[in-house]
């Protein structure tokens, strides 16, 4: 008890309050524009597709349809959720939370360029691991939709959920070779240096072939199309979330989406000068940083789009292959070619 | 302060998903306490400075291993097992260890190798772990490196000797092969007469069942 | 917001433990909406597992292909690849080419098994 009151007098101070309040005044700062960028990246997604269609997309609630998304999220408010009989029911609960936490945790480390009032780094925790901090939040993603397939206990969720666990983790192999060779450009894991050592040059130029890996990789790795074998509609009715109504199944589009943007500002902060202005001359640079990062985000985006309007979906056969037999010994061929480079010539830190 | 709270509240994560590992009826329960486990020693790591074997706990054991533990539990009839149980049988096996770990703690703990006190929370700031690993792991203690190496080839054969079945009852796509056909392997051009067919092999073999007229 | 964020939030791991605990409690928040919006009403073919409108037989959980296996077991032994690589990634400017070169040591005898597993077969999927 006396411990008890201690503690309480102790971490109970104004400084350890207005602390956390400001810290979770960032934090909501950071999550409800990625959440609200979520709903908007399914407006954006069905614009452009219909675009691409030739058709004209959402347009009747508000003008260019842009209260769909909106519409959308307070439809599955409403919806009612079911438990399948069969089903596990805390892991069916469990899963689509799984599958979306640490998608949002990411956005801890991602730095959103320098203040323009003061010019100091706009970030929630400025890590010197956050590369592998992105990486190892990330991959516990699969747990989610390998939950989701087994809670459900009904045999479309399983195959999409095996399906699902095996392509990522295929995948996070070649990428994080590339993530590496990035490392190694840089000489450092910390994004905000990783940034900064592209004044000079956007790794995306000496690193072209890495890049282009990992713009495919990251579609493999967020179940995208043409690797979105896991919920092929035509074989596996909708994947892992076949059983999921309502908000849970919400949660798992909502980890997907959010999934696209994240690793949309993790390509634009390792390859596309994150924040950084392509010239650093007079009317670009005038833009703030962030509104870059966010331009870049964007034309990820669509280039994950078009793919998907684009592309026919691979088979699984080809898509394993793909991964084990082609990326992998391709961005580990580029990871010792970058390292032998790096030691000779030295890297690119600023 | 802080910290002490910050480690009473993962050293709890870490009892709990332990005693959920062993109590758990369900494997897949148990499953979920071990990363429930994983997860806090992680934070742990992190707390005492460590943030890059933190980070690779997260990384390896929950993001690797882990995944395969989950796989072979979705991957097995889990009812098959539970037909199987007896605890009891393996009770001395048990004792033994908790024996062996006991006495490895009690061993530490008179060398001094635990320190009660937590002072200090990682900054991100401080000399990075990474790199002080990296300055000896590749020079002073490269057998032990190179050892491990070898112990990854050696899990890489294994997993492959025992679980890899070639099967020979199904056609695969050698996309060599298809790129590398020639027009001529494929393709057989005639001039075929009305009414008398191409006159290669398919044709002599195919008959009309019934000629329209 | 940095200035905010280095003068009032010291430690930026504690953030990162704030920022899950939001997630969390966002996550459980938006799960348990609609149980509290719409009343749970339950039939039988409801519940029941989808398959396309046929009737539901036999569980899902049964024995399966044990190559999804062997695909997570080979994922170890690379991820553990790329875990020895980060810190030689991080100090390459610093230690000798003797350190490179154990590096690449090391990863010639993993190359070995890589070429070993691609002529067993192990990677072809049909």
């Amino acid at each position: 008890m006396e411990l008890l009151t201690h503690y309480a007098t102790t971490l109970v101070t104004f400084d350890n309050l207005l602390m956390l309040a400001t810290t979770l005044g960032i934090i909501l700062l950071i999550a409800v524009p990625v959440l609200l960028g979520m709903a908007y990246t399914t407006w954006f997604e069905r614009k452009i597709l219909g675009w691409m269609h030739l058709r004209h997309g959402p347009m009747h609630t508000g003008p260019f349809g842009l209260l769909q998304p909106i519409a959308d999220a307070v439809k599955l408010m409403f919806k009612e959720p079911f438990i399948p009989g069969a089903s596990n029911k805390v892991m069916f609960l469990i899963a689509p939370m799984l599958a979306f936490i640490p998608v949002l945790v990411v956005w801890a480390v991602i730095p959103f360029g320098e203040n323009p009032f003061t010019g100091s780094l706009m970030v929630l925790a400025n890590i010197n691991l956050g590369v592998m901090f992105i990486l190892a939040v990330t991959s516990i993603e699969v747990y989610g939709i390998l939950l989701a397939g087994w809670a459900s206990n009904s045999k479309y969720p399983f195959l999409g959920a095996v399906r699902s666990g095996a392509q990522m983790v295929s995948y996070e192999v070649s990428m994080g070779l590339i993530v590496l060779a990035v490392i190694l450009l840089a000489g450092s894991m910390n994004l905000a240096d990783i940034v900064n050592a592209q004044k000079t040059v956007w790794f995306f130029i000496p690193a072209f072939p890495a890049f282009i890996m990992f713009l495919v990789s990251i579609l493999a790795e967020c179940n995208r199309h043409p690797f979105d074998l896991p919920e092929a509609e035509a074989e596996l009715v909708a994947g892992y979330n076949t059983e999921y109504s309502a908000m849970s199944f919400a949660l798992f589009f909502l980890g997907e989406y959010v999934a696209m943007i994240t690793m949309s500002a993790f390509t634009a902060i390792l390859f596309l000068g994150g924040w950084l202005p392509p010239f650093d001359v007079a009317p670009l640079n005038w833009i703030p940083g962030t509104i870059w990062l966010l331009l870049k985000i964007i034309a990820i985006l669509f280039f994950m789009v078009w793919a998907r309007g684009t592309l026919p979906r691979y088979r699984y056969d080809q898509l394993m292959r793909l991964g084990w037999k082609i990326f992998l010994p391709l961005s580990f061929a580029w990871l010792i070619i970058t390292a032998i480079a790096v030691k000779l010539l030295g890297n690119l830190a600023a | 302060m802080l910290p002490d709270l910050i480690f009473a509240l993962f050293a709890t994560g870490i009892l709990v998903g332990a005693g959920l590992i062993i109590a758990a009826r369900n494997p897949m329960l148990g499953m979920l306490g071990m990363l429930v486990t994983f997860i806090n020693a992680a934070g742990l790591f992190i707390l005492f400075g460590a943030e890059f074997l933190g980070l690779l706990l997260i990384m390896v054991y929950l993001g690797a291993i882990a995944v395969m533990f989950l796989f072979v539990l979705m991957t097995i009839d889990l009812e098959f097992f539970k037909l199987r149980e007896k605890p009891k049988a393996y009770l001395p096996l048990g004792l033994l260890t908790v024996a062996v770990l006991a006495g490895e703690f009690i061993l530490a703990a008179n060398y001094g190798l635990f320190s009660t006190n937590v002072t200090m929370l990682p900054t991100g700031e401080q000399p990075q772990n990474i790199i002080q690993i990296g300055n000896v792991l590749f020079t002073t203690y490269v057998l032990p490196f190179q050892l491990s190496g070898l112990v990854l080839l050696t899990a890489m054969v294994g997993a492959i000797v025992l679980t890899h079945r070639p099967r020979s009852d199904v056609k695969r796509q050698s996309i060599t092969k298809q790129v590398l056909r020639t027009k001529e392997e494929g393709l057989t051009m005639t001039k075929p007469k009305l009414g008398h067919g191409t006159g290669t092999n398919v044709a002599k073999h195919w008959k009309p069942k019934s000629v329209a007229k | 917001m940095e200035a905010i964020s280095q003068l009032i939030v010291p430690n930026p791991y504690l953030a990162i433990l704030l920022f899950v605990a939001v997630s969390v409690g966002l996550a459980a928040a938006l799960q348990a909406v609609p149980f509290l919006t719409h009343p749970m009403r339950r039939s039988k073919e409801k519940i029941s597992a989808y398959e396309s409108g046929f009737e539901a037989f036999d569980t899902a959980r049964r024995t399966f292909d044990v190559r999804f296996y062997l695909v997570a077991i080979l994922f170890i032994i690379f991820d553990l690849e790329v875990a020895f690589l980060f810190p030689w990634a991080m100090v390459l400017q610093d230690i000798s080419w003797f350190g490179f070169g154990s590096m690449m040591l090391f990863l010639t005898v993993l190359t070995i098994g890589f070429v070993y597993e691609w002529r067993q077969g192990a990677l072809e999927w049909e």
